[in-house]
Order: C-alpha cells, then structure tokens, then sequence
C-alpha cells in the first residue's frame, strides 16, 4: 500500500529532481556529487515532508536544503567544475546531450570562472526562481545587496563573454 | 520611475512585472528593445545552465529513498530505543572499519539492501547505461545486452554503477568499483552467493549471482566494453 506521503514524495522526485541536479552541479560543480547531493536532498526532505505546505513552494524549499546539505558536505571544496569537460566531449554524450550553440559554450566557460559571489545570487534566481528578497534571506544580506549582485552579476558574464557590456552599465546612460 | 532606474531594474531582474517598471517600458521604447535584449540573453543563460541530468536520477534517488526505508522498519521492529542504541554503536562501528572491509563484502552487503533490483526485468536502454558510466567519467566501447538496471549507486566511499544483467539461468548483479582496482582475479562464495571479483581497467568489476555459471560470458562482455585495450 502506497501512503499518500509516499505518493507525494514520488511526484515531487520526478517532477524536480532534474532542477534540483542542475542547481546542484553549478554549486558544487561536478556531476557526481551532484548527483549524491540530490539524492541526500531527497532523503532529508521525506523526513520534513510534513513541513511543505504547498507544492508551488517545493522546488525552493527543497534547494535550501540542498544547499544545507552542501555546506555540511563540501563546504571546504570550493567549485572544481573539472568533469563538465570530460562530458562534453562530444563521443561520450553524443546524441543525448542537446547542442549547446557556441554563445552557450562562452556562457558556461564565463559561468566557471564567475566569482562565487556573484555566481551563488544569480543562480538561485536564474535556476531556483527565487526573488530577490527570498535570495537575501537565504544568504543573509539585505534585498539591495542583492540586487547589486544579481546586476553585477550579469554584467561579469558579459565581461567575460567579451561582448558588449555597455547594456548593463548605468552609467552610460543617455 | 526614471531611464536609470529602469536600467539598473532590468539588470537585477529583468522579468520584473511591478507596475512602475511596465508604465516605464511602455512610454519609452529604449528602455522596451534593452528590456527585449536583457529577455533574450536570459534565454541564452538558461539554456547554457540546463546541464542534462543524468539517466535515471529520480528512479536512483527513489531507490536509495526505498532501501534506506527498509532498512529503518528492520531496525525498528526489532524493537525501540535498545535496537537503535545498538545500531548506534554498530554505525559507529562500522564506520570506522569500513575501508579495511574488502569490496566483495561490500557489495554484498549492498545487493542484499538493494535487492528489489533483481526483480527487474524491462531493458533499460544503451543510452541509460552510457550515460550512467559517463556521470563517472567513463566511455563505454560498447553496451552489453540484457541489462535491466543500472544505477549510480555509492558504496560506502566508493563510486560505483551497479547493474543488473538478466536471462537463462536468473540474474546476474554486475557491480563496477570506478575508483579502485583490486590486485587479483578472484572467485568467491559469501553469505550463498557465487561471486567474482575482477581487476578491469582502472576499477573493478564484481560479479554477484546465485549461481555462476554465466560469469564468463558477463566478463568477457564487460571487458569489450571498458578494457582500455
Ligand atoms: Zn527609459
Ligand atoms: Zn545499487
């Protein structure tokens, strides 16, 4: 017999254990701790269930935890992002991996290389679809740090991109 | 709200709805095209994120969530607070020999946990079992047939994927070590399995069933499939 705390649990791996992977390779930035994060993440979360409300919540709740996990596992490893290579190569993934264009290719090489500090903010809005004051809640600063991050943020990557960072830069303004 | 204030918005959240920042787009058509550029490059960024997970996540962290599930009901049935102190101090225990343990005790230890998994019989598909060996850094050569699980299951401090091989003669659990290599080719009787232990590459391959009599062949797929050489 199949309890519905059960039945909600299975739902909720299903529907959001590929989100939660992809916030957790970008934190920790290797694809099998990933993997074990989210799989640790699911396991602390059945024992909380009971304190998810709604479901509409589950994705962001469930990344606090992971972070937490994080931190209690890996805190003293920052980001290596050594296996993201390996799995690029194309004969090891092939058909299943979608084509990253080469502006994506830029994109996850600038991501790398982004300041935790600014890389932490942007992911949880950009992946886990926190506000920012969820965000500044989260990492304990104010919502107007935040913004600052989340902005610099962006234009960092736009650096790094070699592109035109003119769009972010307020003070070019007319 | 003024061209500034929109810009510096826009760069801290470009899908901002607040109804100051939408009146701002609509009367001013450079701040609307920076709004459209500031949208398509947050396309491009998530598109870059979207690293593929792997095959069989949730079917994996389902599996661990069920295992750790049964395991919890043994320790409890055996009756409240004195079981668990005992399993306590055998935690404790074992933790701390657990990597002068040999890897076949292990992995028997994990299949019996695990041991739902020999009831499987739907083919998983070559692609799962590619992607699993490549989350551990690995390129399979070719895909060996009659595989019906496959997982990125951790064993103890190792990392392993753990398959599952059906067919005549009942199933065969085929366990590959990815982070060390054991020195002999052995065969082995524990706890009424046959098992085999072989150095391949730079891990090893455990083989564990009720009875043997296909490990040649499952060996010999398996060194097709990951010998270097
Ligand atoms: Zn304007
Ligand atoms: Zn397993």
């Amino acid at each position: 017999m199949v309890s519905s705390k059960q039945r909600q649990f299975d739902a909720l791996v299903r529907s959001l254990s590929g989100d939660l992977f992809r916030y957790a390779y970008w934190l920790c930035g290797d694809e099998a701790l990933a993997h074990d994060l989210v799989q640790e993440t699911f396991l602390r979360a059945w024992r909380a269930l009971d304190d998810l409300r709604e479901t509409a919540a589950a994705k962001a709740w469930l990344i606090t935890i992971l972070r937490r996990e994080h931190a209690r596992l890996y805190e003293r490893k920052t980001p290596q992002f050594t296996s993201v290579d390996e799995i690029d190569v194309p004969e090891e993934r092939g058909a299943h991996l979608p084509e990253f264009s080469g502006e994506e290719n830029l994109i996850r090489n600038a991501m790398r290389r982004l300041d935790p500090k600014y890389r932490d903010p942007l992911l949880l809005q950009v992946l886990g679809g926190f506000s920012c004051d969820e965000i500044a809640r989260e990492l304990k600063l104010t919502p107007a740090a935040v913004m600052t991050q989340v902005f610099r943020a962006r234009q960092k990557l736009k650096a790094l991109l070699g592109g035109d960072s003119r769009e972010g830069s307020v003070h070019e303004l007319p | 709200m003024n061209c500034l204030d929109f810009r510096r918005r826009l760069g801290a959240e470009p899908h901002c709805n607040d109804a100051d920042f939408l009146r701002h787009r609509q009367d001013c058509p450079g701040c609307a095209e920076a709004q459209a550029r500031a949208l398509a490059f947050e396309q491009t960024l998530r598109q870059a994120l979207a690293v593929p997970p792997p095959a069989e996540l949730a079917e994996a962290v389902l599996l661990a969530h069920a295992t750790r599930q049964q395991r919890l009901r043994r320790v409890y049935r055996r009756g409240a607070l004195l079981a668990l102190a005992a399993s306590l101090v055998l935690a404790f225990g074992i933790g701390l020999r657990v990597e002068a343990r040999p890897l076949t005790d292990q992995a028997v230890e994990h299949l019996r946990a695990e041991a739902v998994t020999l009831t499987f019989t739907q083919p998983v598909t070559a692609q799962a079992v590619r992607d699993a060996f490549a989350s551990r850094g690995l390129a399979l050569r070719e895909v060996p047939d009659g595989i019906t699980f496959v997982a990125c299951c951790p064993m103890g401090r190792h990392r392993t994927v753990h398959l599952v091989m059906s067919g005549e003669g009942g199933a065969v659990s085929v366990i590959y070590v990815v982070d060390v290599r054991t020195g002999a080719r052995e065969d082995f009787q524990h706890g009424g399995w046959q098992g085999r232990s072989v150095p391949l590459g730079a891990g090893t391959l455990i083989l564990l069933a009720q009875d043997g009599s296909r490990f040649d062949a499952v060996e010999r797929a398996w060194r097709a499939a990951l010998d270097a050489r």
